[in-house]
């Protein structure tokens, strides 16, 4: 029953919402109200003009796509996902098209993918590739989601038609990032050192993605000093990455530095994720704002559940189990995210909230999938040493009173 | 492809490769809220909250382009905005449509930002129906992920729906049939809950073993027997039985209630040993009386603890007042049907057979030796945290 309840969002959350906001008169006429994209930033003035090549031949789907990925990129670089949604709508006249252009299917499937519809979008990616099997970006993007979805076979078989182009930088990146999650850290932080220097002649977003995956692997390694290093290289090329600033929120939190994961991203709160870690910096700093924040922390993770998103489910976990102390709710939401996604990181919210629910053999799945992988990061390995002491202290599958406890877990603002 | 044909063809390779984290915002969300009008049968008052993001998105209220938009430039396009936003809003009652006027603009700040607050007044050819037909299209051409989350809050109750492209109308009744339905299914959860109990059923089962004998003298000793005889007829048997499972209905629909309501909370762990016991007690009675005469007494006693037990099913669940009482009724009613169905069948069958020997050895004192025994392990479990891999199939879910 209870889970026929979860079922219907609305139901559930809506309590939760209404009669929260109250709507006022503002007082006066110059009181800004919200801030928005400005003509003054020139990725939105060429939105105009990408709209307007449009609207000279609305049947070219170039221009279509020109269009729609400048919106993708722009909602990418300011975290803002109404994005998706508009460009969406610039690309679906030809998404009811039989076959539909290769170009605006690729744009689909990436933002299927920002959704974390990642069957859909991998079934998207199947279908360009069935009819060009040599689509590098096709193969780049099934490796990227084959891998968060755990499916390190197809991820790696993905990397590898990658390697048919003259150039090492991509497919080494692409399967650096593999090896770094698969028992090959120190292998992948080799690769990619070695290819830095090619890629400092690219795009800045290519440099960063470099970084970052470098940042990663140094991570997982657990090199501080020089993740450290590499994250705030990746943020020097690209400062405003929604992607970047939650990535390295995370490991100054995991690192015991919240007073610096606080100055990272207190101007960022406009960005759910940017804020989720600025509620954790605050409640280890022990801050007075942090049971403010964390209220409208929970306030709009309830407002994505009334409208049926679940893409939040990893940092919804999270929220739960460090911040609003509840690991039975906290262990639904990992189970129903290990559907979705795999990656470390999901691992860990899996790992710490079966330790905190006292459940241990919820975290099975993750044992299994690290069986498979054999990644190496140091602080899942301890998770799983935790995982494993409490299953051996009692017999798997018994219902018992569970320990409500989080303050075993490391890492991470809470107890 | 050469590289740099390749690099170029990615452009949305940064948000190809990370494909793990969520993008920052939730995506684009409006609310529709509609009250009945305590002053007007035939009218809703409704309230219409769109982000000033989307409208400055599809109609450009940013005048100075500067960034920043402030009240003012929000109430200078309130007409267009009202233009632009109300027509995809469409209001039906029984089928007819009802007249939508815009009666003020307000702000308001929901978690993601500053909304533009359409009120207005929804006019019906006649009283507010029994089925409400909300139609919704807003953004549809500029945002096919926007989703109108639509509230409606009439006689009391309160419905919703969330609409999009992909579902562009819902159909809310606001009468009584949502009620029922609801009802309907806590009655089957009930039923399911006795069923699928082993503990509460043996609990019963135990109470209804004597209820077709008459115990004549009581047992000296453990292993003496004692003298029971059989009843003479089956509707003295019968109404004993009814007064046991009233009591213990009475009783475990307090605890029941007041467990779900929140204002008991014992420890599971405590509920459930506690109920394991009253098995046990229930069980010995047969072995060794010591309650012949008023065997509801001790059916009404544990009850109690039972009730505590059922709440278990319906932990977590959170209704308006009148839902939850339609709810609590509705598992209560299902809990009962559950006893009933197997109590009376059995006792039929045990009236049938009660002269035999075998009814009083094998039945009632072997029986209730082997239902003392079970529910003394559960006790254990439940007490001391162990399991016994040999009862799973015996462990109350």
């Amino acid at each position: 029953m209870r889970r026929l309840l979860l079922a219907f969002g609305w139901f559930l959350a809506m309590p939760c919402l209404a009669g929260q906001e109250t709507p006022y008169v503002p007082a006066r006429d110059d009181i800004v109200l919200q801030t928005v994209a400005s003509i003054s930033d020139p990725r939105v003035r060429a939105f105009g003009t990408l709209r307007a090549v449009l609207n000279q031949d609305p049947h070219d789907v170039t221009r279509a796509v020109k269009l729609a990925e400048a919106y993708l990129d722009y909602g990418r670089d300011t975290g803002d996902a109404r994005y998706l949604g508009r460009a969406e709508a610039v690309i679906a006249p030809w998404l009811s098209h039989s076959p539909a252009p290769i170009p605006a299917l690729l744009v689909h499937a990436t933002i299927l993918q920002s959704r974390h519809y990642f069957a859909e979008a991998r079934a998207q990616l199947r279908s360009i590739l069935d009819r060009d099997n040599d689509n590098a970006q096709a193969w780049l993007t099934l490796a990227a989601v084959a891998q968060v979805q755990g499916d390190m076979r197809a991820a790696r078989q993905a990397c590898a038609h990658l390697l048919t182009s003259s150039d090492p930088l991509i497919p080494g990146a692409c399967l650096s990032s593999l090896n770094a999650v698969t028992g090959n850290a120190d292998n992948a932080y080799r690769v990619l050192t070695t290819l830095w220097p090619q890629a400092r002649a690219e795009p800045v977003a290519v440099q960063s993605w470099i970084q970052g995956i470098l940042a990663d692997t140094a991570k997982y390694l657990g090199d501080e000093a020089g993740a450290d290093i590499h994250f705030r290289l990746a943020l020097q090329l690209t400062p405003e990455d929604n992607f970047l600033l939650a990535d390295y929120g995370d490991f100054l939190l995991d690192h015991k530095r919240p007073q610096e994961a606080l100055d990272l991203l207190k101007n960022e709160s406009q960005s759910d994720t940017s804020f989720l870690r600025q509620v954790y910096a605050e409640v280890a700093l022990g801050v007075p704002q942090a049971m403010t924040d964390a209220q409208q922390m929970a306030s709009r993770f309830a407002a994505l559940e009334v409208r049926g998103t679940r893409t939040y489910q990893r940092e919804q976990a999270g929220f739960e189990l460090f911040v609003q102390h509840n690991p039975h709710r906290a262990l639904e939401l990992a189970q129903q995210n290990w559907t979705v996604q795999r990656a470390p990181e999901d691992m860990r919210v899996l790992l710490e909230a079966a330790l905190a629910d006292g459940k241990p053999e919820a975290a099975q799945p993750v044992l299994d999938a690290l069986a498979m992988t054999r990644l190496q990061y140091p602080i899942i390995v301890s998770l799983v040493v935790q995982v494993k002491a409490q299953m051996a202290a009692r017999p798997p599958a018994l219902a018992v009173p569970q320990t409500r406890s989080a303050a075993s877990v490391p890492g991470r603002p809470g107890g | 492809m050469s590289l740099r044909g390749f690099i170029a063809a990615l452009t949305l390779l940064s948000a190809a490769v990370l494909p793990a984290t969520a993008l920052a915002h939730k995506e684009s969300d409006a609310y529709v809220n509609l009250h009945t009008d305590p002053a007007n049968p035939n009218a809703l008052l409704g309230q219409f909250d769109v982000a000033l993001r989307d409208l400055d998105f599809a109609l450009g209220i940013d005048s100075n382009h500067d960034g920043n938009i402030t009240w003012g430039e929000v109430k200078a396009h309130r007409d267009a905005i009202e233009r632009y936003v109300l027509p995809n809003l469409a209001i039906k009652g029984d089928g007819l449509t009802c007249q939508i006027t815009p009666t003020g603009q307000m702000i308001d700040a929901h978690s993601d930002g500053a909304y533009d607050v359409i009120r207005f007044k929804a006019l019906c050819d006649k009283e507010v129906p029994d089925q409400l037909t909300i139609l919704y299209h807003l953004f549809q051409d500029i945002d096919p992920y926007h989703r109108g989350i639509i509230s409606v809050y009439a006689r009391g109750q309160t419905s919703g729906a969330v609409l999009g492209p992909q579902n562009t109308s819902t159909t809310l009744n606001l009468n009584r049939p949502d009620r029922w339905r609801q009802f309907k299914s806590f009655v089957i959860d009930g039923i399911w809950h006795i069923w699928t109990g082993p503990d509460h059923l043996l609990f019963i089962l135990s109470l209804l073993l004597p209820a077709v004998l008459i115990c004549v003298r009581r047992p000296r000793t453990l292993f003496d027997p004692g003298v029971w005889q059989p009843a003479t007829r089956f509707w003295p048997a019968a109404l004993e039985l009814v007064k046991v499972i009233s009591g213990f209905t009475v009783s475990h629909s307090v605890t029941l209630s007041l467990s779900v309501l929140g204002f008991v909370n014992l420890p599971s762990r405590l509920v459930e040993s506690g109920i394991a016991l009253s098995v046990i007690v229930a069980a010995f009675n047969n072995i060794y009386p010591l309650v012949t005469r008023r065997a509801w007494v001790v059916a009404f006693a544990f009850g109690f603890i039972h009730g505590l037990g059922f709440a278990s099913a319906l932990a977590g669940l959170k209704l308006p007042p009148v839902a939850m009482a339609v709810s609590l009724g509705g598992f209560n009613v299902g809990v009962e049907i559950g006893q009933e169905s197997v109590v009376m069948p059995l006792i039929m069958l045990a009236f049938v057979i009660r002269k035999s020997s075998f009814y009083r050895v094998g039945v009632l004192r072997i029986g209730s030796w082997i239902i003392v025994a079970i529910a003394g392990l559960w006790l254990y479990q439940r007490l001391f945290d162990v399991t016994i891999p040999a009862l799973a199939f015996l462990t109350p879910s």
